[in-house]
């Protein structure tokens, strides 16, 4: 067929974007199992010698090298854990029952609500931060999981509506139809029909949301000024931008961090490639 | 769309049954999107009111009182030096961030468009960096450009490439730029790519085997057939980039040592928000970016995006 000729470029080039895609986690991986001696000796240790967890076992504050340097990590995963869940079980309840009406009900102003919600997907953080903080100040609210969770939530919202909507749009309205001339209430319809229906879609959905919650930064950085509420990625850039924690360290921190989403992304990709279409191709 | 509540006799029926449960269901839309109206209300709409309205009022934690300033905010931060080297900067930023991962998303998309043995294990780990925070990839990132013990350096002089170890980052600004953004372009590409893939997944195959018949080479198939047709997909990953580099933040804070070197628009309105709590100064430039950045999404799908048919 076609391109016949330059068919061998192909593997070479899909092992170059392998290549791309994945050096720098191996790199981060193979440091975090080095000692300091090891990561800083040229030419660089391509291979880890013998497998030492110190640096694991430092940033988590246990065994003989952990120091005041680092530690904290611990906490610093729980919050990540609880912000991102609750971010994502609230985004995802809110969204869910607002696209269904908004994709199936009829009612005064839907079309400019709607357009309303949508529009803010265009809002750049810019547009924002500065208020959110001042809101979340005089609301008791910095340094609380549920004032990030809020935060995350309005922001995670419009995007997860918009792909619930999608999903629900692409329903065909017969099945529904059949269930309310059987004298199914709007309720029922949704609850025993619809939603089952739609799992595959919210689970894109709440994927999305979770890996968004897990990557935040600014907002936590400025939402969080204490270690009680702080997410690994703040946690983390504190730690590197002390200058005096081994890379070692810094690098089995950035593996922590790593781990959940890159979990996320290996046994759950179908999901995150069809929330990426679902939400941005129309 | 709305096809049940278009059913024939249906809201008769409700009325004949009870007159309750009739307006039950006819709140019940307003009671299903009233959360996210609340949400959305609160921490988006009203913040961004917010930011165009106090663009114009003087808020100095240091120098105060707090009083309407009309354009005197806007007037600081021109006149600030810094302010204009981030803006230059962001320039930068955006040229690279759109250019390389647009670029590299139609390659990438190109390469991985036909079916192979394992091409859903490349897809998994090819989407890796997009899902990873842009803060943890700084972090990993900075140690690859460590100027005494990085693996770039070492790889680069082992193959001949330069001579001594280099400072990557901190010492030419455009140097700085383009390696604190190849951060966020390993991050963003496999978005491009994705959506690039579901452009490409949409040509019907026939387009490709007339093209062959017709004697055309495979270069020519690409831009002829499979460019133009793609436009869609390629309009969305320019505005993915385009808003991901004007507001790149996270890489720049953890990578960018050197003040102004490589300082970003939204590095620099958070130090003088957060920094120097010149809340006035940092919400005028919300404000403008804010604009800027609504306004280059629109210029670019309307320039880019044509509805394809085949």
């Amino acid at each position: 067929m076609r391109r016949s000729r330059l068919r061998w470029l192909r593997p070479i080039g899909i092992a170059v974007v392998l290549l791309w895609s994945l050096f720098p986690v191996y790199w981060a991986l193979n440091t975090s199992l080095q000692t300091n001696a090891e990561a800083q000796s040229n030419p660089p240790t391509w291979f880890p010698t013998h497998l030492q967890f110190s640096n694991y076992e430092a940033i988590f504050g246990v065994g003989p090298s952990s120091a005041s340097t680092a530690g904290g990590v611990g906490q610093a995963l729980l919050n990540s854990s609880i912000e991102s869940l609750g971010a994502t079980i609230l985004t995802l309840v809110i969204a869910v029952v607002g696209a269904y009406a908004f994709a199936r009900l009829r009612f005064r102003l839907r079309g400019a609500l709607f357009y309303l919600v949508l529009a803010t997907l265009t809002l750049p953080v810019y547009a924002t931060l500065i208020p959110i903080y001042q809101i979340l100040t005089t609301t008791h609210l910095v340094n609380t999981y549920i004032g990030i969770i809020f935060v995350y939530t309005s922001g995670f919202l419009p995007l997860a509506m918009w792909i619930m909507y999608n999903m629900f749009q692409a329903l065909p309205a017969s099945i529904e139809e059949a269930a309310a001339i059987d004298g199914a209430t709007t309720l029922q319809i949704f609850r025993r029909i619809v939603l089952p229906i739609v799992r595959p879609g919210m689970a894109a959905a709440a994927i999305i949301t979770f890996l968004f919650g897990w990557g935040q930064f600014i907002f936590p950085l400025v939402l969080s000024s204490t270690n009680a509420t702080q997410p690994l990625t703040v946690a983390l850039s504190a730690l590197a931008g002390r200058h005096v924690v081994p890379y070692t360290m810094i690098n089995a921190g950035a593996i922590v961090a790593i781990a959940v989403p890159a979990l996320i992304v290996f046994f759950l990709n179908r999901f995150i490639v069809d929330g990426i279409v679902a939400g941005s191709v129309k | 769309m709305s096809a049940l509540s278009r059913l024939p006799g249906r809201t008769n029926q409700n009325r004949s049954q009870t007159i309750r449960r009739g307006a039950a269901e006819t709140a019940l839309p307003y009671a299903m999107v009233a959360p996210l109206l609340v949400f959305i209300g609160a921490l988006a709409l009203y913040p961004t009111i917010k930011t165009a309205y106090a663009a114009f009022v003087h808020d100095n934690a240091l120098v105060p009182p707090t009083h309407f300033a009309g354009f005197s905010n806007f007037q600081d931060v021109f006149n600030n030096a810094q302010v204009r080297a981030s803006l230059l900067n962001t320039g930068i930023y955006v040229v690279f961030g759109v250019v390389l991962s647009v670029g590299l998303g139609i390659l990438f998309g190109l390469l991985l468009q036909r079916r192979f043995r394992g091409r859903g294990i490349v897809l998994a780990l090819m989407v890796l960096p997009w899902a990873l925070p842009g803060v943890v990839e700084g972090v990993i990132w900075s140690w690859i450009y460590d100027p005494t013990f990085g693996v770039l350096n070492a790889t680069l002089k082992t193959a001949g490439v330069i001579h001594n170890y280099q400072l990557w980052l901190g010492t030419h600004q455009l140097e700085t730029i383009f390696f604190i953004s190849l951060v966020q372009v390993w991050q963003i590409t496999p978005l491009a790519a994705i959506l690039v893939l579901a452009s490409l997944q949409s040509i019907p195959s026939e387009l490709y085997e007339a093209a062959d018949v017709d004697g055309a080479n495979g270069w020519h198939a690409i831009k002829r057939i499979t460019l133009p047709l793609i436009r869609p997909g390629i309009a969305i990953a320019v505005v993915e980039g385009l808003v991901m580099s004007l507001n790149i933040f996270d890489q720049v804070y953890v990578l960018n040592a050197g003040a102004s070197t490589g300082s970003s628009l939204m590095s620099e309105t958070y130090q003088i928000t957060f920094g120097n709590l010149n809340f006035g100064d940092g919400y005028a430039l919300s404000l403008m970016a804010t604009v800027t950045t609504i306004a280059l999404s629109l210029l670019a799908v309307k320039i880019i995006y044509r509805k394809v048919e085949y």
